[in-house]
């Protein structure tokens, strides 16, 4: 057992390598020869009484009336109307409800007050059409209250000791995801907004540094910190090479650090080290390194963490996934496993890429794709 | 051996999508892949998975929006009444636990659909006695119960329960499960938990 394991290390190496992995429609592969899943997808048809029943208990968490099934099942134009019904799912007071709920779900916190805010910011984001972007970018505003009858969004500031960078300075979400170190809130933004788990970074070729495996990250193997200087030696080479993941999640990790306990941003760093009292940057780092969301997009701080993350494709493809996972009733993408081919959501990462990542504009293009109305 | 294995990887992989670009990390590297193989055997390759409907089930608060939109009372604290089972079995129903920073269970699971069911077996009566006055539930003004006079089950009503419209199918399963039944009255609450059970075991 144990031996075929580096072989198929190295077939899948060899095969991500092989494949095209970019997003660079020049050098697209073309398309393999329809087999057995093609068949099963062209014989699907279309039904929008099926779809109206799914795209109103997830845009208005209740079931379409019999009056919206007449209206578009029976209509001389099943496609026009069942259109004009989903615009108006979209429309109402109920709308933004769902979305606050789905941004709860993707980020896995709320039904507290302060936990309420992150989401609630999200759910404004979209159901105001602004740049989804400003989830990692936005200084004010960012702590916002729904109120879920009228479906209207009140503009409110964190007040947490520091000017606002989106969700990444929301006080509920890093008392929730706080930790030693500060781990789970690096975990939490790798996983809510780039829809991957760790390692954030593998190079397809990997480092012999003389351990049981090969370094695979891309910050140089020694940048993270160890013994004696730090309180954990996160090069550790006996096992797994904790810097596969660690060279990434120690390079974010001190600039969310500053929040404590409570989300209350900090001058230094608050979160507790596992070796006793508070982490400190040499805990993370080696002397000298600067922080950063990846091996070539520093941040010194977290405003610029933010606008790194928002550049990031990943980020922006990420809520595009999720959204398209939601539509289509699938569990997490993480979590779940349900990955998204870039293929599937190419038209409508298009369009959303054009319009400044304008969400609501895309869950409009979902709900009436071909994908979502044909069963 | 070793050479089988480096084309089925190679194969297998290339069939589905490995990430953004060439540092950001194919899904599942640090873990097992032979679940992954095996899952795309049986339900198909991401590129076929993703563009076709899931089966989650019905969210905790969707349910009790469907419920009470259909005349039941969610809020009631009668012993054995729908709204009580809702309201006491969020967990079994898969709802949230944000507190633990828990994303709600939407994969269905064998507990959370036999609660369902119960709660549609118990909500059966307050559903035959109140869909006929939802606003929900008429059409052209006129209200769509789920029987008429005579005890048959109604096309525009088990549309309106059901959330889509009905086929004869429908119609005549819904006649089969009340001729069936001892009385009347059992057989159309049995007939109404079986059609929601079925329509909403996927939301």
């Amino acid at each position: 057992m144990s031996s075929r394991w580096p072989w198929l290390a190295v077939a899948l190496a060899a095969a991500t390598s092989a494949c095209n992995v970019g997003t660079d429609e020049t050098t697209v592969a073309p398309p393999p020869p329809a087999d057995e899943w093609d068949q099963k997808l062209d014989a699907r048809v279309v039904d929008y009484g099926a779809a109206l029943r799914i795209a109103a208990l997830r845009l208005t968490g209740e079931l379409p009336t019999l009056g919206e099934m007449s209206s578009v099942t029976g209509a001389a134009d099943p496609k026009a109307a069942y259109a004009a019904q989903i615009h108006t799912y979209m429309s109402g007071p109920k709308f933004a409800r769902q979305m606050f709920h789905w941004w709860q779900d993707t980020m896995k916190m709320g039904d507290a007050p302060e936990l309420d805010t992150a989401p609630a910011f999200a759910a404004q984001l979209t159901v105001e059409n602004r740049p989804i972007t400003d989830l990692f970018t936005a200084t004010t505003g960012t702590c916002p209250t729904l109120d879920a009858t009228t479906g209207t969004f009140t503009a409110h500031d964190c007040a947490n000791g520091t000017t606002a960078s989106g969700v990444l300075t929301n006080p509920g979400a890093m008392k929730l995801f706080f930790s030693n170190f500060g781990f789970r809130r690096v975990r939490w933004v790798q996983e809510v907004f780039i829809c991957s788990a760790f390692p954030a970074e593998v190079s397809t070729v990997g480092q012999d540094v003389h351990g049981a495996t090969p370094y695979t990250g891309l910050f140089p193997f020694d940048s993270v910190a160890t013994l004696p200087a730090g309180a954990i030696d996160f090069q550790n080479k006996d096992s797994q090479l904790c810097a596969n993941c660690h060279s990434n999640i120690n390079h974010i990790a001190p600039l969310l650090g500053h929040f404590d306990e409570n989300g209350q941003y900090q001058p230094a760093i608050s979160v507790p080290s596992p070796a006793g009292g508070l982490a400190q940057m040499k805990d993370y780092l080696k002397a000298g390194e600067p922080t950063g969301w990846r091996h070539d997009k520093p941040a010194a701080d977290i405003p610029a963490l933010g606008h790194a993350i928002a550049a990031d494709p990943a980020a922006t493809s990420c809520v595009i996934s999720r959204a398209w996972n939601w539509a289509m009733g699938k569990s997490d993408i993480v979590d779940g496993g349900n990955r998204v081919p870039s293929d599937t959501i190419a038209t409508v990462m298009q369009s959303f890429t054009a319009s400044n990542y304008k969400l609501k504009d895309a869950l409009y293009q979902i709900f009436t794709s071909d994908d979502f109305v044909r069963f | 051996m070793t050479k089988h294995l480096f084309l089925f990887a190679l194969l297998a992989s290339c069939t589905v999508d490995v990430g953004g670009d060439s540092t950001t990390p194919p899904d599942d590297t640090t873990s097992d892949p032979w679940p992954e193989l095996d899952r795309q055997e049986r339900e198909g390759p991401p590129r076929y998975t993703s563009r076709v409907h899931g089966c989650p089930k019905v969210r905790y608060r969707t349910l009790g929006n469907l419920l009470l939109s259909r005349g039941v009372d969610t809020a009631s604290t009668a012993d054995q009444s729908a709204g009580k089972i809702y309201t006491a079995s969020p967990a079994t129903l898969g709802a949230p636990n944000f507190a633990q920073r828990a994303r709600e269970q939407v994969d269905p699971a064998l507990a959370t659909q036999s609660k369902m069911f119960d709660i549609f077996v118990q909500a059966a009566p307050e559903l035959i006695a109140g869909m006929g006055t939802r606003a929900e539930c008429s059409k052209g003004g006129s209200p769509s119960p789920l029987f008429d006079a005579a005890g048959k089950c109604n096309k525009d009503g088990i549309s309106c329960l059901i959330g889509m419209p009905a086929t004869q199918t429908h119609v005549d399963l819904c006649n089969q499960a009340v001729a069936r039944a001892d009385d009347l009255e059992h057989g159309k609450q049995l007939a109404v938990a079986v059609l929601a059970a079925a329509a909403h075991t996927c939301e």
